[in-house]
């Protein structure tokens, strides 16, 4: 069973997913901005060529390919070579069935499934082995995982979706600030995970149908993760170790541009704390966003959209004050860096008893 | 004894470059020959020499996500190990790879 689904390890390949898709998801999201942004007031302006129209497209086929991308890469991770393509059928597959984000990451991780199966139970005689490779594990993998996205996985992602966006289309009746608040916290809250894309779904679809608040706030909190952080390392130096510190140095400039993952290493160490602080903020943030109305007329692209919005300085007290409140609030609850973590950074430990040296968890292989 | 090391993290930012750096003190502050690639966010760096991976009785992978090339290591004798517990006690990491490898 191990070699098949090695619990232990899923992490480890949908880690593998998102250091594959973060790449993409710069690339494209920042060329489409840019598009965009030569648009002005409208997509519409930028015609069918010309820069601004190529760069557009170029973008946005982009960031179609971001579940697929994902997918096929926690696919890859779990079942190497083999699954990488039936990964990126599958992770298209999760894109037009609208499962999105968590369909991609499911449908990957069956997909390793399946390789793996094939690999352990599928024996052909020594002559054709050489077709479990080329034919055996591409068609079955494809062909299975592609039934079951269908079937039985389509169902419970698109149901779990629409009631998270009947449960925003309710809030959006009652308090604008609660509103902006929950689609703020939203957005941040799985630093670009299923809950956030969700989030982005639901505020793409408001933005499509001219509705565009939504979108001002999105992008707001977006980037309040990074700068939040940011600014409770600057508050407490001491609760951050040299790793980190390194880490925030890139972090911040891609937040920016609205790119949060450089903080996940961050909030790995400490996810309770950091999490909750960065709702807090881009509570804060986005209710304020909604209740002054701020609305964008780009997508994404970070301080590239700001000067879209329909007043940029609100967008920046927001913003600012989103993340006075993540770092005021994280540098007050998390905790010092510790003796053994700040070793961590500085020096190469030290000797083990034999006892201790159980503790240290490694695998061996072969 | 030799070994050789291959360290990789999830952004590919810090923590592969610092799994790098400790391994290799570590290791050769314990009398151990090593070399060590990275594969971050720009891709393979300071390379595995075929010849030292030959030669290597243990290989290291401290890394937190799939890496490339893991063809290189097939027979070979292979640890893994989170960056993150890696980065903690080096120096403990490397006295239990001895100890894994006396057996």
């Amino acid at each position: 069973m191990k070699d098949i689904i090695n619990v232990k390890q899923l992490k480890q390949h949908i880690l593998t997913g998102i250091s594959y898709f973060i790449p993409l998801v710069v690339g494209a999201g920042l060329t489409m901005a840019i598009g965009r942004a030569m648009a002005g007031q409208s997509v519409a302006n930028l015609g069918e060529s010309g820069l601004g129209y190529w760069l557009y497209q170029t973008g946005s086929l982009g960031m179609q390919l971001m579940v697929p991308m994902l997918c096929a890469y926690i696919a890859f991770s779990m079942g190497g070579k083999p699954a990488l393509a039936p990964g990126f059928i599958i992770g298209w597959v999760a894109q037009n069935i609208n499962t999105g984000f968590i369909g991609g990451m499911i449908g990957g991780i069956v997909v390793g499934i399946i390789v793996n199966a094939c690999k352990k139970y599928v024996r052909l005689p020594k002559s054709l082995e050489a077709l479990t490779g080329m034919l055996i594990i591409p068609f079955l993998a494809t062909a299975v995982s592609g039934l079951l996205m269908y079937a039985v996985i389509r169902g419970p992602i698109v149901w779990l979706m629409a009631v998270l966006t009947d449960f925003l289309q309710s809030m959006s009746k009652g308090s604008r600030f609660m509103y902006g608040g929950v689609l703020g916290a939203m957005a941040t809250f799985d630093f670009g995970g299923p809950v956030n894309k969700t989030a982005t779904a639901f505020v793409n679809a408001l933005y499509a149908e001219g509705i565009r608040d939504a979108k001002t706030v999105q992008i707001i909190a977006s980037m309040i993760q990074p700068f939040g952080i940011a600014i409770s390392c600057l508050i407490a130096k001491n609760k951050y170790t040299r790793a980190e510190k390194e880490t925030l140095k890139a972090a911040v400039p891609m937040g920016c541009f609205m790119i949060s993952e450089g903080v996940i290493p961050i909030a790995a160490r400490d996810l309770v704390r950091v999490v909750l602080a960065c709702v807090c903020g881009s509570f804060v943030a986005g209710g304020m966003s909604m209740m002054w109305g701020n609305s964008s007329e780009l997508l994404n692209g970070g301080f590239i959209a700001f000067p879209f919005f329909s007043s940029p300085v609100q967008g920046l007290i927001c913003l600012a004050a989103g993340s006075a409140v993540t770092g005021i609030i994280l540098a007050v609850i998390k905790k010092p860096v510790t003796e053994e973590e700040e070793r961590a950074g500085e020096n190469l430990g030290r000797e083990l008893s034999e006892k201790d040296l159980d503790d240290i968890d490694i695998e061996v292989i072969g | 004894m030799k070994m050789v090391g291959v360290a990789a993290c999830t952004a590919g930012i810090a923590h592969t470059y610092i799994a790098r750096e400790k391994l290799l003190k570590s290791a050769r502050l314990r009398g151990h020959e090593i070399t060590c690639e990275t594969q971050g966010n720009i891709g393979i760096e300071d390379e595995l020499n075929p010849r030292d991976i030959e030669e290597a009785d243990v290989v290291i992978l401290a890394v937190d996500v799939a890496i490339n090339k893991m063809e290189r290591f097939d027979g070979k004798k292979i640890i893994k190990v989170d960056t993150s517990t890696l980065i903690r006690n080096p120096i403990g990491f490397i006295q239990k790879v001895e100890k894994v490898i006396d057996r």
